[in-house]
């Protein structure tokens, strides 16, 4: 706009300074060819002649003569000009001014026959004279139009060609780093044989080479622990079969000689034959939970689910574990609920479950009560073990269910623990779907909750029963409940 | 990253080239093109009057003299001047081609009697001659006046024109300058009556308009010739043609024929209309319709070139170098070549004033003492004998010169009667019995190419003067050559006269007060007349010329004949020279 205001100005002076030259000129004619002399028809004629030479098909420029004395006529026009192209206002302005001033002026140029357009006007007096020149600005128009034209058509190109640069860099830059961020979040999603590709040698280049060094170097490690995992789980399975068949010698050996130890003449061969009896259940008991943990670590375990009264499986297990705890001197509260609470389930691993958590709590219980309570809801069961022993100190709650680990590692295993429980006590309770959760404050006792989905394999939302019993509480909550997601 | 670069870079250099165009050239190569016509073309730029409505303080003289003015312009069909009228006269409407009674100057005005409500306003001056509805201009200068009724309704009320004189009721009175300024002279082309070469036809036609120009010429055209070359030629445009409509686009003209065209010959009149298109430049090619079909034209098409139809051209077909001939010193008729005469006959013979037939089979010419006309083939070797003698006692003889037909025309002439003699080829030679210029004694006669057209000098009150007629060529009534019109009034002596071309007369003579006599260029359309050349020419007695050809000047000044050519013959200023030792020149076509 600014660009075709400043040529249009350009042109329009050119176009004003030589159309006053040529009036200066027409003028002179004018007065050196008619002057003072009498007016005579013919004489203005020949000087139209002569003004008129280079007016019409050039397109120079049209002209018109007036003699003010002479009113008989108009004057003259060239060409089809009408003598209404001639505004009233330079003709005012000029009858005003003084004799050898000139005015110009635009206006709209009107010719007989023809569309009327645009032109500039230029008129001055010569004695009695009046002599105008009309420009048309036709072909200064056009030119305008071909240059602004010229000026939109340069600005689309400009646009197009911005907007190719911008794609350009878009497609060099930053589709390779959305590219190399994909492949990231790919990677640690797991997916390690993913690599970004490779093109060119530029700086993307050289990150993407790192990246995939990264990923393989990665991908080899994670391989190898896998393998050395392997290697170990292999190992502790294969020691426990191979173990089994000395070992039922053994056991062979050690039962014949427990049920001899009263003839032994030395009473410390029978208290022996009664340790080594004791021990190899305890052995036996151990490898049966190694053989276990490593069928889970296998992913060899099934799940042999049926649907059973939850009810009826704990008062078994409590039925099972009375004696033990009027050993210790521990009394089993029960609080279960009026109807059945059904859930598909492996009985033998449920049991096992709550066998393991009975006995815990028997041992731990300090001679206190135990309470077991059943909850059941919608979609869940949920079985809790509460005892008033020494607690679980902070953090315990996780790593409990570590292997082999002990509250007090001083502690003897008087009650032949394996270390293995609880951690194939939770194995089992994920191979339901279910939680196994614990909770505990040091001197307040422990609860342990299991929670089992109803349908076998659903995916379990809540549990029907607080991790945390009614009454205890405060801070340690939140671990326990961290522990247990 | 580098496509990027080369993004910023390929911007850059388009910035850099689109700006650097703009400016002027300071060198380059030589674009060459071709001038326009030198001549004046009809559509040069012309110049308008701007009529004026009558003022109410005007008295009957200013009234009357503000309508004389006013008519001259043609602008929407004298809308202005039909306001000086009063309402009984104001049917007056003079049309797009009226006759006009051409003063000299403006006539003086007086008024011979007046009172309060009628007046009579006298316009005497001296007349020119008169244009005819048809655009024939014919002279006819003579003193006269003109009166014009004037009246108001009411006294102080405005005067108006209530009474036009019988010359101006049908149409205009102007002055000279009125008709320079407001008409072209036009060539309208028909067909002679050997059927294949067009006559052009002069007329004055009203410049109304340049946009109206093509549209005025052909309905000219199909208004046919004007009453001058009457039966002399013939249109192919059949009885009742008009013009539908005629448009020009870009430089194509599309003229519209009504349906009356349809039984016409498409070729003649596509010739008829090129050669009269031909003279606008704006148009460069037409096409013809008739009731709007596109009509084609064997040879040229349906868009057709204005510069076509060359074999009808009025000079006949274009001959390049064509040779002239001299009667050398030696006497002998001799070819020119470059500047040599080369004998073409053996010996000399009883022979001036020679011409060549146009098929350089013939030669004849004048006795020297000008009573016979003698002739002779070129090619086999016969001498000269004499086909033509003088009839009554005193006359002589013009320089004879054939026809296309291989005709010889001679006018045997004396003081105040002359005769116009044919010989044709091979036959009896008879008097043109219908011959315009019986009583006038005749200098010099020559035929047209195109057969229909004659030019004479004839000697009128005394002044030997340019004149034009043509010859009507009818199977039963013969030959008829009349309605000589004088060609310009500005020559006021003339000695010999050569078609140059079909529109120019190359002429001998005095103009004005010269005292020598001088070669001159005349346009046979009433246009000014052109000097020829510059420089002493001593005193010539013959001229010779033809299309495309030097102008040649016979010249004796005492001793032997020299004939003089110009020194650069495309340049009309160029100084004459006469390096050939001879006289007579002359071409054969």
């Amino acid at each position: 706009m600014f660009l075709t205001q400043q040529m249009s100005n350009a042109l329009l002076d050119g176009k004003i300074k030589a159309a006053r030259l040529q009036l200066d000129e027409g003028l002179s004619t004018v007065e050196r060819q008619l002057g003072n002399q009498p007016d005579n028809g013919s004489r203005l004629d020949n000087v139209m002649a002569g003004l008129k030479a280079r007016s019409g098909p050039s397109g120079l420029y049209e002209v018109y003569i007036r003699d003010t004395r002479d009113s008989s006529f108009d004057g003259y026009s060239t060409n089809e000009l009408r003598v209404e192209s001639i505004p009233q206002r330079l003709r005012d302005e000029l009858r005003r001014s003084p004799a050898d001033t000139t005015a110009y002026t635009f206006g709209k140029l009107s010719y007989v026959g023809r569309p009327s357009e645009r032109g500039l006007i230029v008129g001055g007096k010569a004695g009695q004279f009046e002599l105008y020149y009309l420009f048309p600005l036709t072909q200064d128009q056009r030119t305008l139009t071909v240059v602004s034209q010229a000026l939109v058509g340069v600005g689309v190109v400009l646009v197009l060609l911005l907007a190719a640069i911008a794609s350009l860099v878009t497609r060099q830059v930053v589709i390779p780093v959305r590219l190399a961020a994909q492949g990231a979040q790919r990677l640690a999603d797991g997916r390690l044989e993913e690599r970004m590709r490779v093109r060119g040698e530029d700086d993307l280049a050289a990150l993407a080479r790192s990246f995939n060094e990264m990923a393989a170097n990665l991908q080899d490690k994670i391989v190898e622990l896998e393998d050395l995992s392997q290697v170990q789980r292999q190992f502790v399975s294969d020691v426990s079969h191979e173990l089994r068949t000395p070992l039922t010698t053994i056991r062979i050996a050690a039962d014949m000689l427990y049920e001899n130890r009263d003839t032994f003449d030395d009473p410390m061969v029978g208290r022996s034959a009664e340790l080594l009896q004791s021990q190899l259940e305890r052995f036996e008991s151990l490898l049966a939970d190694l053989l276990e943990i490593s069928r889970h670590d296998a992913g060899a375990a099934t799940l042999d689910a049926e649907s059973l009264d939850m009810r009826d499986l704990v008062l078994r297990v409590v039925g099972d574990i009375q004696n033990l705890a009027e050993r210790k001197g521990s009394k089993v509260l029960l609080q279960l609920p009026g109807e059945p609470c059904m859930a598909e389930v492996d009985r033998r691993r449920v049991e096992r479950i709550l066998r393991n958590l009975l006995v815990n709590a028997v041992e731990h219980g300090e001679g206190e009560d135990i309470v077991v309570s059943v909850g059941a809801d919608r979609d869940a069961v949920a079985v809790a073990v509460r005892d008033h022993g020494v607690g679980l100190k902070p953090g315990e709650g996780q790593m409990v269910f570590d292997r082999f680990w002990r509250a007090d590692p001083a502690r003897a295993r008087t009650t032949g623990g394996t270390g293995l429980g609880l951690s194939i006590s939770r194995e089992d309770a994920q191979l339901h779907g279910g939680w196994l959760q614990a909770w505990g404050e040091p001197g307040a006792g422990s609860q342990f909750r299991l929670s089992l989905p109803r349908v076998a394999g659903a995916e379990l939302r809540g549990s029907p029963l607080p991790l945390v019993p009614p009454g205890a509480g405060g801070r340690p909550v939140f671990a326990e409940l961290e522990a247990g997601e | 990253m580098k496509a990027c670069a080369r993004g910023v870079m390929a911007a850059f250099v388009l910035a850099a080239s689109l700006t650097g165009c703009a400016s002027v050239p300071s060198g380059g190569r030589v674009i060459t093109g071709r001038p326009a016509e030198p001549a004046e073309q009809v559509d040069d730029p012309y110049v308008r009057l701007i009529p004026v409505s009558p003022r109410p303080e005007w008295d009957p003289a200013q009234l009357v003299a503000g309508f004389l003015a006013a008519s001259a312009s043609f602008d929407d069909g004298h809308k202005v001047a039909r306001r000086y009228l009063t309402g009984t006269a104001g049917g007056w409407n003079p049309g797009a081609r009226p006759p006009v009674l051409v003063f000299a100057d403006r006539p003086r005005l007086e008024i011979t009697e007046q009172n309060a409500t009628r007046a009579t306003v006298r316009a005497s001056g001296d007349r020119l001659g008169s244009i005819g509805a048809d655009g024939q201009y014919i002279s006819d200068p003579k003193p006269v006046d003109v009166t014009f009724a004037v009246t108001r309704a009411a006294p102080g009320s405005p005067w108006r024109i209530g009474g036009l004189p019988p010359e101006a009721r049908g149409g205009l009175i102007l002055t000279k300058s009125d008709v320079d300024r407001a008409y072209r002279t036009v060539n309208l082309y028909f067909f002679a009556p050997d059927g294949g070469t067009l006559v052009p036809n002069g007329i004055f036609l009203p410049l109304v308009n340049r946009r109206d120009l093509p549209g005025q010429l052909v309905r000219a055209l199909l208004d046919g010739q004007t009453s001058w070359l009457g039966s002399a030629v013939e249109s192919a445009f059949p009885s009742g043609t008009r013009l539908r409509d005629v448009h020009v686009e870009d430089d194509t003209a599309v003229v519209d024929l009504s349906p009356q065209a349809r039984s016409g010959d498409v070729e003649r009149m596509s010739a008829q209309l090129s050669w009269t298109l031909r003279q606008l430049s704006e148009i460069s090619r037409w096409k013809l319709e008739i009731g709007g079909d596109t009509v084609a034209s064997r040879g040229y098409g349906a868009v057709q070139p204005v510069r076509a139809w060359d074999g009808n051209a009025p000079d006949g077909p274009a001959v390049p170098d064509q040779p002239a001939y001299v009667l050398a010193s030696s006497g002998r008729l001799s070819r020119l070549t470059g500047d040599q005469p080369q004998p073409v006959l053996p010996a000399g013979g009883p022979l001036v004033r020679p011409t060549v037939s146009p098929d350089y089979r013939q030669v004849a010419g004048l006795s020297p003492s000008g009573d016979r006309i003698v002739l002779r083939d070129l090619v086999s070797g016969t001498t000269f004998r004499t086909v033509l003698s003088r009839h009554s006692a005193g006359t002589h003889f013009t320089a004879p010169a054939f026809d296309r037909d291989g005709a010889l025309w001679t006018v045997e002439t004396k003081k105040d009667h002359s005769w116009l003699w044919v010989v044709p080829r091979g036959g009896p030679a008879f008097r043109v019995t219908d011959w315009g210029l019986a009583d006038r004694e005749v200098k010099a006669f020559r035929l047209a190419r195109d057969g229909v057209r004659a030019a004479v000098v004839v000697t009128v009150d005394g002044r030997a003067q340019v004149q034009l007629g043509r010859i009507v060529r009818d199977r039963s009534s013969g030959l008829e050559a009349g309605a000589f019109l004088p060609v310009s009034s500005e020559l006021v002596d003339a000695i010999d006269l050569s078609w140059r071309d079909y529109a120019t007369l190359a002429v001998l003579g005095r103009k004005g007060n010269d005292t020598r006599v001088l070669p001159y260029l005349i346009p046979v359309n009433g246009g000014g007349i052109s000097s020829l050349g510059v420089g002493a020419l001593g005193n010539p007695t013959s001229i010779a010329a033809a299309p495309g050809a030097p102008v040649l000047i016979g010249t004796k000044d005492g001793g032997p004949g020299r004939v003089c050519r110009q020194r650069a013959p495309r340049d009309t200023i160029s100084e004459w020279t006469c390096p050939v030792p001879g006289a007579d020149p002359t071409y054969a076509r």
